[in-house]
């Protein structure tokens, strides 16, 4: 039988066993029993060692490991299959722990390791459920109580909202409650619905995919919550060594797969731009904008595009979150082209961005990576987040009057998939011009 | 009605009439957190960048200066003169009769029936924000031509734009409903309108609102002149609720454009710019909206709130 341990390591059962197991003393030690399970695992490859965590640390970097390989081409389940062993969730659930103090004790909030330990323990919940077969109802309603979702409010869900994960119009609310419970949905809303079964209605709203999502963002939340606090303390209380050489292992891990300039990154890598492939939103924004929409679209829609057209137009295809400095490692491009092309534009504009607002300087140094200061500098970068181009959909929110769709816009989400496919068409009918001649 | 304000007018208003005491208290609270903004000629507000640390100073100002507009800011800042050290913002609807893409009336500007139907939908709205959403701390202000939802709630004032945006969204009815469902395993559709809580019901009575207040001559995005027509011609259905029937008059593969159409239109209702700009000033509650000679003002009973009972000055009614 699972037990919730497997999905949830925020549960009363799940601190117990980390209560238990003590210091960290042991976590490099090989344990036979974990490495019998691992071996037992079906489809589990045998054939090579480093495969094969022999220690609660070594299982730790793995579940990292999985999730940074797991996007890649040529990845083959069966090297991670015991990850998804219920039969491991005991020592899985002190692994996890081990991991999110690692990140916590090792690389500043808002890091692209501490990014990926949270997406990982995310993907793993979501992964998890899915093999759960016949248990996953019982195991969701249980994981559910533990969470305490019953009493979510839907603002402590507001990231994931705003991150466009969860949408506010897909969750069940009722004077702030999210309702998940079927109970609570039924008293709720009896006297409203007259003419079909409220139990049916109940699973087609909160079906188990709303459940799923729920928890695996909770899960998300509470390990980024846990994390940062164990930052916060590691400025007072030394980490124990072993948890810092675990911290080590993490960033050798996500540098080893997720690799600098190029490398193993199928499409990325920086090419010179081409102006004639950007989409309308963007010429009318290197052209001026006038006051309302001016800020957004210099700062949020064209700081971003720019950049990543010129250093890493692939991003969404090659999902890696790579930082700047992956692919511009002396920041000369973002210093000789990128930023005299955004600066140029917010000159352009009515008034003139800068002459305005002036510190909207420092929120585009932010967008690109680099933290809230004046030009980006190597040793802020991390300090805030490279954002990717905001998708169509906000633009025609946000700037509405800069979105004028043509024929190719239609058939894309975001203006980098559209600098993509039509850099991609530019090129084919250049060939074919050639062609004829 | 609704002519513009002569600069002895707006001094006699805020010379006899005007009253700093009666200044929301929302706004009083926190006014030394606040950005104020100013319009003297008409021409738009270009006196920015002002603090008042008191009422007192405030209200001293007004009477010297009796401006064209007056506005504060949504945001508190630890220096709101320097618009430095954001704190937080209030989370705002602006629903500007002026503005509506669908309204009954034909009027140029604004007109009783459209102001009415501005609030209409801003009770609607407010409930949302009270019901589905839990908010607290929810106000309403007559603009002079439109009204204000102004949430402050301490649960939404951090939050960033595109959580405002997703807010939006929900309360104006902005996004298509889900239609498509699984239940063990098999998927099957539920039109909007057959699940009568939740966003569902949300869209159901915006959409409805949009429908019964259309003059036919609108137009929705991929949507033909008739059937915008037809729409007007059947809409006493939904009077009764009679959805069903409804769809099947308008021909059920064009209502799912339709609803899509109207999704795009609830967006409109509402002026997302205001929305999910956390750093914007808005009009101050007892000033004077010269353009149209009506008071702004903060409405206690947005049920039978009538404006032209309530927020027109008295120096219009001396008026020859
Ligand atoms: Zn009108």
């Amino acid at each position: 039988m699972v037990s919730s341990l497997f999905i949830n390591p925020f549960s009363e059962d799940a601190r117990e066993i980390v209560r238990n197991y003590g210091s960290p003393d042991t976590i490099f030690e090989a344990s036979s029993a974990l490495l019998e399970t691992v071996k037992r695992t079906r489809g589990q490859n045998l054939d090579d060692n480093s495969l094969l965590p022999g220690s609660i640390g070594e299982l730790a970097i793995k579940r990292l490991e999985w999730y940074l390989r797991r996007q890649r081409r040529g990845f083959d389940h069966g090297d991670y299959a015991y990850l998804m062993n219920p039969d491991i969730e005991e020592y899985d659930v002190i692994a996890f722990y081990v991991l999110a103090q690692a990140a916590g004790a090792g690389f500043r909030g808002g890091s692209r390791e501490v990014r990926l330990v949270v997406e990982s323990t995310g993907a793993l919940v979501e992964d998890r459920f899915r093999v759960l077969g016949s248990e996953r109802d019982e195991i969701i309603e249980e994981v559910l109580i533990e969470l305490g979702s019953e009493g979510t409010r839907w603002m402590e869900l507001s990231e994931l909202i705003g991150s466009g994960k969860l949408r506010l119009t897909d969750l069940i609310l009722h004077r702030g409650r999210v309702v998940i419970d079927e109970d609570e949905f039924l008293v709720t809303f009896q006297d409203r619905i007259t003419d079909r079964d409220p139990r049916s209605l109940y699973e087609a709203l909160v079906g188990l995919e709303l459940k799923e999502t729920m928890i695996s963002r909770i899960i998300m939340q509470r390990t980024e919550d846990y994390i940062a606090r164990v930052a916060e303390m590691s400025s007072t209380v030394e980490p124990h060594p072993l948890i810092l050489e675990t911290a080590e292992r993490i960033g050798e891990t996500v540098n080893e797969v997720t690799p600098f300039r190029g490398g193993q990154v199928k499409t990325a890598g920086p090419g010179k731009l081409v102006p004639d492939a950007f989409p309308p939103c963007i010429r009318g924004t290197l052209d001026g904008v006038k006051s309302g929409n001016r800020n957004d679209a210099i700062v949020l829609l064209l700081t971003s595009f720019i950049s990543y057209a010129r250093l890493y137009p692939s991003v969404f295809r090659d999902r890696t979150p790579l930082k700047v400095s992956d692919l511009d490692p002396d920041l000369r491009v973002i210093r000789e082209e990128i930023l005299p092309i955004i600066y140029e534009a917010a000159e352009r504009c009515e008034p003139p961005l800068f002459e305005d607002d002036p510190q909207e300087k420092l929120n585009i140094t932010a967008k690109l990576g680099f933290g809230v200061h004046d030009e980006p500098e190597p040793e802020h970068e991390g300090e805030s987040k490279w954002y990717t181009p905001m998708s169509c959909e906000k633009i025609k929110i946000h700037l509405p009057d800069l979105c004028r769709p043509d024929e190719l816009c239609r058939r894309i989400t975001n203006p980098l998939t559209y600098y993509n496919r039509k850099r991609w068409e530019l090129h084919k009918g250049k060939s074919e011009q050639e062609g004829e001649d | 009605m609704f002519e513009a304000a002569t600069p002895l007018e707006r001094k006699r208003y805020y010379r006899e009439e005007w009253d700093v005491r009666k200044l929301p208290d929302f706004i009083a609270r926190n006014i030394h957190m606040r950005e104020f903004g100013f319009d003297h000629t008409g021409r738009g507000p270009s006196d920015r960048y002002r603090v008042f640390d008191d009422e007192k100073r405030l209200s001293r100002f007004m009477r010297a200066r009796f401006p064209f507009a007056a506005y504060s800011s949504v945001a508190f800042y630890r220096e709101p003169g320097k618009r430095r050290g954001w704190q937080r913002s209030e989370l705002i609807f602006d629903v500007d009769a002026k503005d509506l893409p669908v309204r009954s009336c034909d009027c140029e500007g604004v007109c009783e029936r459209c102001l009415d139907e501005a609030r209409e939908l801003v009770l609607m709205m407010v409930d949302t924000l009270r019901g589905d959403l839990g908010l607290g701390d929810v106000h309403v202000v007559y603009s002079g031509r439109g009204y204000h939802i102004r949430v402050l709630d301490p649960g939404v004032m951090e939050l960033g734009s595109e959580v405002r945006a997703e807010i939006l969204r929900y309360t104006a009815g902005a996004r298509q409903p889900r239609r498509k469902f699984t239940h063990s395993g098999e998927s099957y559709e539920m039109e909007h309108f057959s699940i009568p809580l939740g966003y569902h019901r949300v869209f159901i009575e915006r959409a409805r609102h949009v429908f019964l207040h259309m003059r036919g001559d609108e137009r929705i995005e991929n949507v033909t002149a008739r059937t915008v027509r037809d729409v007007v011609r059947n809409r006493e259905l939904l009077l009764e609720d009679r959805w069903g029937e409804f769809k099947r008059r308008i021909g059920p593969r064009v209502y799912q454009r339709l609803v899509a159409g109207v999704a795009g239109i609830n967006m409109k209702m509402v002026d997302a710019k205001v929305t999910i700009d956390l750093k914007r000033i808005l009009r101050l509650p007892t000033s004077l909206h010269s353009k149209v000679s009506m008071i702004c003002m903060e409405v206690k009973n947005p049920e039978t709130f009538d404006p032209l009972k309530s927020a027109v000055p008295k120096f219009v009614h001396e008026r020859e």
